[in-house]
């Protein structure tokens, strides 16, 4: 488990980063600006990150890879995309997940 | 708290001067992402806690870093105190469009001093981006009251949101048995901004690798896999927009909608 003095320090690098991403451009001297290459491959890095995360948490326990048929996570994280993609509502998606989540916890 | 806005000697600078009809317009159009703001928020607080970060702590980031996607990702890495470097790094990963909306409004707040700049920023999240570049997108003047007004009217609805329900996410978080596994939620909450970014094949085949890599390279030390994976799926994700003619660079406000659910905000 995580110490608080670690907690605090990756804390304030955190807020550094929000500040340094969301205020980035508008600190910058107006004479720089962001090369269209560059925004491209920057469209794509939080989608990528994000996916990383969400991978690396659900098929996997443990550090090792767990792509399984009894990997209760994935069924539920399945359902809840499915919700998702249907009706771009987080509630109905949270509810569908967590009940999947829930049920197979409780009775498989 | 108005009358204050409209003085900016009385709150040292920090904002700069606001025209109050635009402000309440500003707060007009963000009120209905209020509550989809507090599910968010919620669903953040919750998670935070359940994970097994301390009530002050989470209160701490949640007041701090007050960005919830990035806040949720690292999650994971926080609780296994992977080594600071990659937490920071994988924030700032998810935190890149940020930079894509600062450089599409920038033209609107160069005018202002430095630290006024510098909390707009701060506080220029993807609901407020999306609905302040569709208000005032065929405006000929950049930087005016008007402008400054809009933009912190959904600011303020935004941060006292997110902060609230934030909060209170926390508190039921503490008095929920981590076995109903809450902390869950936190992905699915990640699927709801990650879902509406997939939309293009360039972007899914990017997905697709750098789901494959980070799952194969799961066991490298200090999730450096999660990195190489990320690295994987931009490059193939690039290189396919260079293979599509129609994968033309879209602006920052289509990123922004990307990430605000598409058309629901016009």
């Amino acid at each position: 488990m995580a110490s608080v003095p670690y907690l605090l320090v990756a804390t304030l690098g955190l807020t550094l980063v929000t500040v340094a991403t969301r205020s980035s451009f508008f600190m910058l001297p107006a004479r720089i600006e962001l090369p269209a290459r560059f925004e491209r491959a920057l469209r794509y890095a939080p989608a990528c990150a994000l996916t990383g995360i969400i991978a690396q948490s659900v098929f996997a326990r443990g550090g090792e890879a767990y792509v399984s048929v009894h990997n209760n996570q994935i069924w539920a994280l399945l359902a809840a995309a499915v919700v998702f993609a249907k009706t771009r509502n987080m509630v109905a998606m949270m509810v569908v997940g967590m009940a999947v989540f829930t049920a197979l916890r409780l009775w498989v | 708290m108005l009358e204050a806005m409209q003085r900016p000697t009385m709150i040292h600078g920090l904002v700069p001067p606001i025209d109050r009809p635009s402000y309440r317009e500003g707060t007009k159009a963000m009120m209905p992402f209020a509550f989809p703001i507090c599910v968010w928020g919620l669903v953040t607080g919750v998670a935070m806690v359940n994970a097994g970060l301390s009530v002050p702590i989470s209160i701490l980031i949640t007041l701090t870093v007050f960005a919830g996607s990035a806040q949720l990702a690292v999650l994971p890495l926080l609780i296994t105190a992977t080594p600071l470097p990659v937490v920071w790094v994988t924030a700032l990963l998810v935190n890149l469009r940020f930079v894509i909306f600062a450089a599409a409004a920038r033209r609107s707040f160069v005018q202002l001093p430095w630290q006024q700049r510098m909390l707009a920023g701060y506080l220029n999240g993807d609901l407020g981006f999306a609905l302040f570049s569709r208000r005032f997108a065929d405006a000929t003047e950049h930087g005016n009251p008007q402008q400054w007004g809009y933009f912190y009217g959904g600011a303020v609805v935004n941060w006292v949101a997110w902060m609230g329900a934030s909060i209170v996410g926390i508190l039921i978080g503490a008095s929920a048995p981590e076995a109903w596994g809450l902390n869950q939620a936190a992905y699915f909450a990640l699927l709801a901004v990650l879902i509406p970014m997939v939309h293009r094949a360039p972007v899914a085949a990017g997905v697709l690798v750098t789901a494959v890599v980070a799952v194969a390279t799961v066991h490298f030390p200090m999730r450096l896999g999660l990195l190489l994976a990320v690295v994987a799926g931009v490059l193939v994700a690039v290189a396919a927009e260079a293979l599509r003619p129609e994968g033309q660079p879209h602006g920052a406000d289509e990123v922004a909608a990307d990430i605000t659910h598409d058309g629901e905000i016009a």
